[in-house]
């Protein structure tokens, strides 16, 4: 008896069809989309979800004794017991819903960093963060006399553990870093920073916008003190994302924003405040988008954040191999598999610009610019890249398609110019 | 070929001022000076407009310096060329028309023909915003009565 030729049947074989937005063509081709860094996109259960709640349950949350508002509530919560257990939060509570990462640690800068630093005080931050994990240390640096540091790079284009240890010292009080980079691919290892951190008392925040889409994320293993990310990356709506904190953490915090929800009890002239998470809430929130991330949570747990891991890193390996091939290429971050998958590069004279809208003219998406990271960018030693982030439902025969394209790309480029 | 479209795009023209252009530089004696920036691309561009001095005040010449894609140098580049000679309500009347043309209205009589190389930005709705940014600048830089701020910079993304 002779074994089956076929191929397996891989992660984007079976869940292919549930995202209705993938079946079209863009300039008559079929669409291929590695813009996921920048946003996922959503499966049929997700969009369900939004619609029945529109549809049968809307109302507000927390306020009223009517059918449609319990139902609402009990929804808005169950969601935040779905993000609870997608990360190993202790409870339900230490997650505080946000319309995105920027928000929640701007949240975090604001209730903990404006209230707690001192002149002198240190928080380190590397160099590959995403804007929305330096401007608000920016702000709170100028506003408290706290001082940045800043983690260096390796020669392999990782983060610098060694530099990392060098600058922990008794005044260093948030370490706050990206645990997957949007622009270097590089995985950080978080848990062993934040173990570092704590010796010298410090808090830590984790950046785990690409990393709770992409693998388990597990918040009490890496014994963060916070934790962000944003919904709509993985497989959720715009408009929801979250913070993840410690409950004694939370608990000694002051409010951020005031109004209602976040209240116990008002008088005109002074207040006082609810628990967490409510105390973190204020005004009517997302309830749509929260309860609609709920059924993106028990999608991706459906297909196994492990899985989609491990499919992802053979996805990445052949990307990063077949980029190999491309004349003239830059790769940026560490070398396939110890990364995750995305990579960034450069492609000598083409700019990235030009690169993206010859490749969309093949129905490929791709991000081109600074992907938020312009430090990062300058220390590379290039204004913008060009970068193909992958998700689970990208197969093997769109990355040879995305090469072919880009290999054409480059001989058009290189024909115009030599004729010229 | 798939990507047979996107020549009327990149007009063998604009390719050639990009690899090599002709106005990449300081205009001297700087007379006018403006920079650009659109932040969400990263393109960059420093404009510097040297005058005659005279009634009239033509512009004896114009230079660019900057990083972006081949639509933002290239654009640059002709402009700087297009530029030279004129007085200065001629120049950002020029402006006005370029902005015009990438919007698909009309396009330039035979004494300004190399512009219309960029016609093709118009069906490219997305780098609209490439094309223009230097000739934003120019009109800044040709408008601006008071010396530059270290971070003064015009960018286009917002308006167009």
């Amino acid at each position: 008896m002779t074994l089956p030729t076929t191929a397996p049947v891989t992660l984007a074989d079976r869940v292919r069809a549930d995202f209705p937005i993938l079946a079209q063509s863009i300039h008559g081709q079929p669409l291929i989309y590695f813009d996921n860094a920048a946003t996922s996109q959503k499966p049929r259960a997700v969009l369900d979800a939004l619609t029945a709640y529109y549809e049968q349950d809307n109302a507000n949350v927390h306020r009223g004794v009517h059918t449609l508002s319990a139902r609402a509530t009990d929804a808005y919560e169950a969601a935040r017991q779905k993000v609870a257990r997608l990360v190993n939060a202790g409870r339900p509570a230490e997650i505080i819903f946000t319309r995105n990462a920027t928000e929640a640690i701007n949240l975090v800068a604001y209730a903990w960093g404006l209230t707690t630093l001192q002149p002198g005080d240190e928080i380190i931050l590397s160099v590959m963060e995403h804007h929305s994990n330096l401007v608000p240390w920016q702000w709170v640096a100028q506003r408290t006399g706290a001082r940045l540091r800043f983690i260096q790079l390796t020669p392999e284009e990782t983060l610098d553990l060694d530099h990392y240890r060098s600058l922990l010292n008794d005044r260093t009080r948030l370490v706050s870093v990206v645990q997957v980079s949007n622009t270097l691919g590089c995985i950080n290892p978080v848990a062993e920073m934040a173990a570092l951190a704590h010796t010298w008392g410090a808090k830590v925040l984790i950046d785990a916008c690409q990393s709770v889409p992409h693998m388990t994320v597990n918040v009490q293993a890496i014994d963060c003190d916070w934790l962000v990310a944003s919904g709509h990356k993985m497989c959720g709506p715009t408009g929801a994302g979250f913070l993840y904190g410690k409950a004694e953490v939370l608990r000694a915090m002051p409010p951020f924003l005031g109004g209602g929800e976040m209240i116990a009890d008002v008088y005109l002239e002074s207040s006082t405040y609810a628990n967490i998470p409510q105390r973190f809430e204020a005004g009517t929130p997302a309830i749509a988008e929260a309860i609609t991330l709920g059924a993106a949570v028990d999608y991706l747990q459906s297909l196994g954040l492990d899985a989609i891991h491990a499919y992802e890193e053979t996805l990445v390996t052949h990307l990063w191999k077949r980029l190999g091939e491309v004349p003239g290429i830059r790769r940026l971050g560490p070398a396939a598999p110890h990364r995750a998958g995305l990579v960034a590069f450069t492609l000598g004279d083409v700019h990235p610009h030009d690169l993206s809208t010859l490749l969309d003219e093949a129905g490929i998406a791709i991000r081109a610019g600074h992907h938020c990271t312009q430090p990062l960018h300058r220390i590379l030693g290039t204004q913008s890249t060009a970068r193909a982030s992958l998700y689970f439902y990208n197969t093997v025969v769109e990355i040879d398609r995305f090469i072919e394209v880009l290999q054409e790309s480059v001989a058009f480029f290189s024909g115009v110019f030599e004729e010229g | 070929m798939t990507l047979g479209n996107v020549r009327n795009l990149y007009q063998q023209v604009i390719v050639e001022r990009y690899k090599k252009p002709r106005f990449r530089g300081v205009a001297e004696p700087v007379h006018r000076h403006h920079r650009g920036h659109n932040p969400s691309c990263g393109d960059t561009i420093e404009i510097t407009v040297s005058l005659k001095l005279d009634d009239q005040n033509r512009i004896e010449r114009a230079c660019f310096e900057g990083e972006g894609c081949s639509i933002a140098m290239a654009s640059a580049d002709l402009m700087a060329e297009a530029v030279q000679g004129l007085t200065i309500p001629e120049a950002l009347h020029l402006v006005e028309q370029f902005q015009g043309m990438v919007k698909g209205e009309g396009s330039f009589p035979p004494e300004q023909r190399k512009l219309n190389v960029m016609q093709g930005v118009a069906q490219y709705p997305v780098r609209i915003k490439c094309a223009t940014l230097c000739w934003h600048t120019l009109k800044a830089a040709l408008e601006a009565s008071t010396p530059l701020g270290v971070s003064d910079f015009v960018s286009n993304e917002a308006t167009d």
